[in-house]
């Protein structure tokens, strides 16, 4: 464009007018912006004694006309220097607008005069002054970072031993990958833990029945009246079935012979010093028997939602029993024990206190007490191998965590859980899978440095726990959706949706995945990457609690009555 | 001449080739490793309630003036209390609207009789600043229904969130986008 | 796009329940939860569609049309865009930290249009030069429209200020990838104005840049975008180029001094270059002296790594933490306060710094090679003299802004027919 010099002259009057607007509007801004960041009306010191000297003499009306009448003023200021700012800064843009136009014009309009340059520069000198330069600077540089790094150390922690820690870390990870694979292979008979051994919802075995009725008594061996309320699962060692109950504020550990349904035994867990006098805060008909005891060879472990613990021998003798504390929090305690080598793993999760505890099954000595991060988490522990290191995993929010079981110490941790987390993490030889509604499905990768591998939202489960092949993790949302999917790339292999609620965790058994809906139908599908239903069986009870599976019988708790499935 | 010219020429062409070939790998290595670790919804910021310690600097380090962070009400955890340690400072001895007992500096409440003896508590998102007064008010004297959260629509999404940063808890983080709110409200649950 | 909360949830338990959730007789319904959401993420894939209009508008604007007046234009367009419209967020200088936070720590995964954004301007780059800067790229556009009378710096400044964005590139990738800051996003000047809003110093920092723009033209383009380092590099290799000239070049040195980032390479004749066995011995020296560098540099980064750790919100806690158990005084800014009262033990938080410490351990090294290899290959070079007839940009520097058309005669006499 081309302008004559008449115009050029307007313009740059335009320019220099919306120059100088541009420059008041922003002095006026900054002052503005002073007043507001620094002497912010509404903390200032007036308002604020007077506002003492208000609290000191509350009945005096007139101090209280003034508090009402310098609160006023102050709104004022502040809302109104905001309001000025937000002007401000539009008013700023269109001044600064039009004398860029104006400059840009002018500029354009300038007749540019190519000027004839003199000698051309020697591309050699000039390269070898920028050689210069360029080592000048660098060596400049290199000076102040050498100097930097040693007068900016101080208050860092000591970083002698780092060489020898990271020497020795070196030599872990070689013992780790020298360990031979993470074998896991579960027992037969026993079903020691919720979830079954190592609390994996894996069980071993197979011949389990596929078709029984609980109405007509088809397919079921026995079937017994549990004396009292729970919402524990069975566990089982050797030919002995333990659940716990509670009724009201009295808490037992009752003992069946798993082959006839015979009650062996049952023990108080009740009455010991600190136990609370009255029922936690819990959700309405949680109960005090929610979690699922433990059994090894030596005791079978139970607590209870007012942090009773007690262990008793296989014959129902007291070992050992305490109160630890009432682990209270808002829908009531409920994570499961587990045991690993005669250490008793307690996940405490209150309001007050979110720990994980081992104890020595033999006596009841607390071995090892790990604080953890974050909020209560309703979720059971499972134990996993990885890089040959047995460990406790809990899925806690927001951290999903593993513990060396004999010293309890934090061998990783990702935060990644957010929201109510009651669903216990699935475990394979390499992989953590955790889960909770209106958060995420997360695949991590298990070592010194967890790594998500991958996540998904679109199926989360609130109540059952998903359970998870080297190849195929499956789990059912508590409205009904059962997923499959594949471990190493998250992608979905098939859903299928079962139609009702699910509070039971779903089990892999005999290369099946057995899915126990909330009113008592066993869906029962192969544990493969395509959904191949097997059978459907009706228990003719609502269930809210994990089947048992060992020597090829299935055992049931549901509302009221314990099942021993055997089918045909 | 002719042919010399034609050496460095060719050289050239040969540099800029085997250069090309070398820059185009990272380009193409990029998205390949990442291909797993890419979403196609994105982030937002948001303040985890339940980690929040109401320090106040949301109203200060947001970059937005007023700050996108506002105080949000999960009203079916509130007691709806006459006497409520959100709307009214620590120590006042008469229960009114009058500012000389209102906690929140703006006037951000609005307090509306709903029946004996329940008051209903609601706020005026367009005065809040985010200070956070009364969300400690609420949390330490009442049911703690009053929390923070960072008002998507004004939020300008910055790649790195300023008040994240200057959190002293870590209570900010980046959310998947399509759960922007990390609501106090909580269902029920069973193990 | 609003989210309303339907609280139809029969249980509705609470956190803190002091006062019991009252049952009203009056038939007082709860008040609808609002909570707006963000713009859509279809949006979001709308700006990288724009992106990659406007980046195939510069090229042709840049290297068919050659018209200046139309990347001006498309300056204004981006700049109204991507600055005033997105507020500066999401451009692809900042994507640069999410790639290294995504490809270096597990838990981050990048969206895509972050990875887009990174990916598409340097592809461009790799096909008609740096049209990114032209009249793409939000900071450029606005330093762009802003820079009315260039002067020329000495060279020996010019020279000494374009190793700035080098270091400022393996910062930025340092402290993305250790996940503790994105100093890019931080300490970039012109988003504060972009959003008529923002702190003081962003502001102050931005204004007085685009003051000292208007005289030394693209102050942040050429001191300090480390973006800017990669599209130089993946620039120099393009298929095409921006060329000052439409015909053959008469070398009547009319465009000589016209480039205000003095990036036009003058002719030279083939028996300067490469002639004295001299420049040969020295290219050899400096090609010896590439990987002396690059192991200077990562013991000299491997060194400095715990102090560079410090910008890490977990070691500057521990510091105090620990300043605080060592000699008692009291810890009492809010972040220490807050961590008190969390709960998590110092044990915790002394193995998390020693965990980032680490990570800088790691990382630290590869900043400095890289840095050391720069300057290796910079200075070797400086020994290059290759032979080149008539003027052209130099390709990697050349923001491809087309200052240099109208000092064409060829091209002014072209315009005019």
């Amino acid at each position: 464009m081309r302008f004559a010099e008449n115009d050029i002259r307007v313009i740059r009057n335009i320019s220099q007018v919306a120059g100088i607007f541009t420059l008041i509007v922003g002095l006026l801004m900054i002052f503005s912006l002073i007043q507001l960041k620094t002497i912010n009306p509404l903390d200032n010191p007036a308002l604020l004694s007077v506002k003492e000297q208000f609290d000191k003499d509350q009945e005096n009306a007139v101090l209280a006309e003034q508090v009402r009448a310098m609160d006023l003023m102050a709104r004022k200021a502040y809302f109104s220097s905001r309001r000025q700012l937000e002007t401000g800064s539009w008013l700023i843009l269109a001044g600064a607008v039009v004398f860029i136009i104006c400059q840009r014009l002018i500029a354009g309009n300038e007749k540019i005069m190519p000027g004839i340059p003199g000698s051309k520069p020697d591309e050699g000198l000039r390269q070898q002054r920028y050689r210069k330069y360029l080592t000048g600077s660098a060596v400049v540089l290199t000076a102040g970072a050498i100097l930097a790094s040693f007068l900016l150390r101080s208050n860092l922690p000591d970083l002698s031993g780092n060489r020898v820690k990271a020497l020795s870390a070196r030599e872990a990870r070689k013992a780790q990958r020298a360990a031979t694979r993470n074998e896991f292979d579960p027992d037969d008979t026993n079903w020691p833990v919720f979830r079954g051994e190592d609390g994996r919802g894996i069980a071993g075995g197979s011949g389990y029945p596929l078709s029984w009725n609980g109405e007509d008594g088809t397919g079921v061996k026995w079937k017994t009246v549990i004396p009292s309320d729970g919402k524990s699962s069975p566990v089982i060692w050797g030919d002995r079935l333990f659940v716990t109950g509670a009724e009201e504020l009295e808490c037992f550990v009752h003992c069946y012979d798993k082959n006839n349904g015979t009650l062996l035994w049952t023990s108080a867990v009740s009455g010991l010093p600190g136990e609370p006098a009255e029922l936690p805060k819990m959700d309405r008909d949680a109960g005090l028997a929610v979690s699922s005891a433990a059994v090894n060879a030596k005791a079978v472990c139970a607590i209870f939602a007012n942090g009773n613990l007690a262990a008793f021998d296989h014959d129902g003798n007291s070992k050992w029993a305490f109160n630890l504390g009432v682990p209270a929090n808002i829908y009531g305690y409920s994570s499961s024990l587990i045991i690993h080598d005669d250490i008793l793993v307690v996940q405490y999760d209150s309001d007050e206190k979110i720990s994980v505890m081992g104890y020595d099954i033999e006596n009841g000595e607390l071995k090892w007490e790990t604080l953890r991060q974050g909020s209560p988490a309703w979720s059971s522990p499972a134990i996993g191998i990885f890089g040959g290191i047995t460990q406790v995993i809990i899925n806690g929010n927001p951290f999903v965590s593993a513990y060396d079981p004999s010293d309890g110490k934090e061998l990783w941790t990702i935060d990644c859980m957010y929201g109510d987390v009651a669903p216990s993490p699935a475990i394979n030889s390499s992989m953590v899978f955790s889960v909770t509604d209106y958060s995420n499905l997360v695949a991590i990768e298990a070592g010194v440095t967890p790594v998500i591998k991958w996540q998904d939202n679109s199926y989360t489960p609130d109540i059952p726990s998903p359970v998870a092949t080297d190849e195929f993790l499956f789990l059912v949302t508590g409205y009904g959706d059962a997923v499959c999917y594949n471990t190493q790339t998250g992608d979905t292999l098939w859903t299928h949706y079962f139609g009702d609620q699910f509070y039971s965790s779903p089990i892999i058994a005999d290369g099946m995945v057995w899915f126990m809906n909330r009113s008592g139908l066993m869906h029962i599908v192969k544990a493969a990457g395509a959904y191949e239903p097997v059978a459907e069986s009706q228990l003719g009870e609502a269930v809210e609690c994990t089947p048992a599976f060992s020597d090829k019988n299935i055992y049931i708790r549901g509302r009221k009555n314990l099942y021993c499935i055997s089918g045909k | 001449m002719k042919n010399e010219k034609n050496i460095y020429q060719s050289r050239r062409d040969f540099v800029r080739k085997a250069g090309r070939v070398l820059v185009v790998a990272p380009l193409v290595a990029v998205p390949l490793a990442l291909a797993k670790k890419t979403t196609a919804s994105g982030y937002v910021w948001q303040i985890d309630p339940f980690k929040c310690t109401q320090c106040g600097q949301c109203k200060t380090h947001c970059v937005k003036t007023p700050s996108a962070v506002k105080c949000v009400h999960a009203y079916v955890m509130c007691g709806y209390c006459d006497l409520c340690g959100g709307y009214l400072r620590q120590g006042v001895k008469t229960i009114s609207t009058g500012a000389e007992n209102q906690l929140c500096p703006t006037g951000a409440i609005v307090r509306r009789f709903v029946e004996e003896p329940y008051f209903e508590y609601t706020i005026d998102e367009d005065l809040c600043d985010g200070c956070g007064k009364c969300v400690k008010g609420c949390k330490d004297f009442g049911n703690g229904s009053l929390y923070l959260q960072i008002n998507q629509s004004l939020c300008d999404n910055c790649n790195e969130c300023s008040i994240a940063r200057s959190c002293p808890a870590q209570a900010i983080s980046r959310v998947p986008a399509d759960m922007q709110y990390i609501p106090k409200e909580r269902e029920e649950g069973h193990s | 796009m609003v989210l309303a909360l339907m609280l139809l949830w029969q249980t509705v338990m609470m956190a803190q329940d002091r006062f019991p959730r009252p049952e009203f007789e009056s038939g007082y319904e709860y008040p609808e939860h609002q909570l707006p959401l963000q713009r859509a993420v279809w949006l979001e894939y709308v700006d990288v569609a724009v992106l990659i209009a406007a980046l195939s508008v510069a090229a042709w604007l840049a290297l068919k049309k050659r018209s200046r007046n139309g990347l001006v234009w498309l300056a204004v367009f981006s700049l109204a865009y991507f600055g005033f419209y997105r507020e500066g967020c999401i451009c692809s200088v900042g994507s640069v930290q999410n790639v290294a936070l995504a490809l270096f720590n597990g838990n981050y995964t990048i969206p895509l249009t972050a990875l887009l954004f990174f990916i598409i301007p340097l592809v461009f780059a790799l096909l008609f030069g740096r049209v990114f800067c032209a009249g793409v790229c939000p900071l450029g556009a606005i330093q762009e429209l802003t820079g009315f009378s260039p002067v020329k710096l000495p060279r020996a400044v010019e020279s000494v200020m374009a190793a700035i964005p080098f270091i400022y590139l393996a910062l930025t990738v340092l402290f993305a990838a250790t996940g503790s800051q994105f100093i890019i996003c931080r300490y970039d000047p012109f988003v504060g104005i972009f959003r008529l809003d923002a702190p003081f110093t962003m502001i102050v920092f931005g204004i007085l840049l685009l003051l000292a723009g208007i005289f030394i033209n693209r102050p942040y383009c050429r001191y300090l975008c480390p973006y800017g380092v990669l599209l130089n590099l993946f620039s120099r290799f393009s298929w095409r180029h921006l060329s000052i000239t439409p015909a053959e070049c008469t070398e009547c040195r009319l465009c000589e001094d016209s480039c205000p980032y003095d990036v036009i390479l003058p002719p030279e004749k083939a028996e300067y270059a490469g002639d004295t066995t001299g420049s040969r011995k020295r290219f050899l020296i400096y090609l010896v002296l590439i990987p002396l560098f690059t192991a200077a540099g990562s013991v000299i980064f491997f060194n400095l790594a715990p102090a560079l750790s410090k910008v890490n919100p977990d070691v500057k806690l521990a510091m105090e933490i620990r300043e605080e158990v060592e000699t008692g005084t009291e810890a009492t800014s809010l972040a220490a306060v807050a961590f008190k009262e969390s709960g998590s033990t110092e044990e915790e938080l002394f193995t998390r710094e020693m965990d980032v410490i680490k990570k800088f351990r790691k990382a630290s090294p590869w900043a400095g090679a890289f840095l050391g290899l720069a300057l290796g290959i910079g200075l070797v070079s400086l020994t290059i003299r290759s032979s080149r007839t008539g003027y052209s940009p130099h390709r990697g520097k050349c923001y491809s802004c087309g200052k240099c058309f109208r000092y064409c005669p060829v091209q002014v006499k072209k315009d005019k027919i």
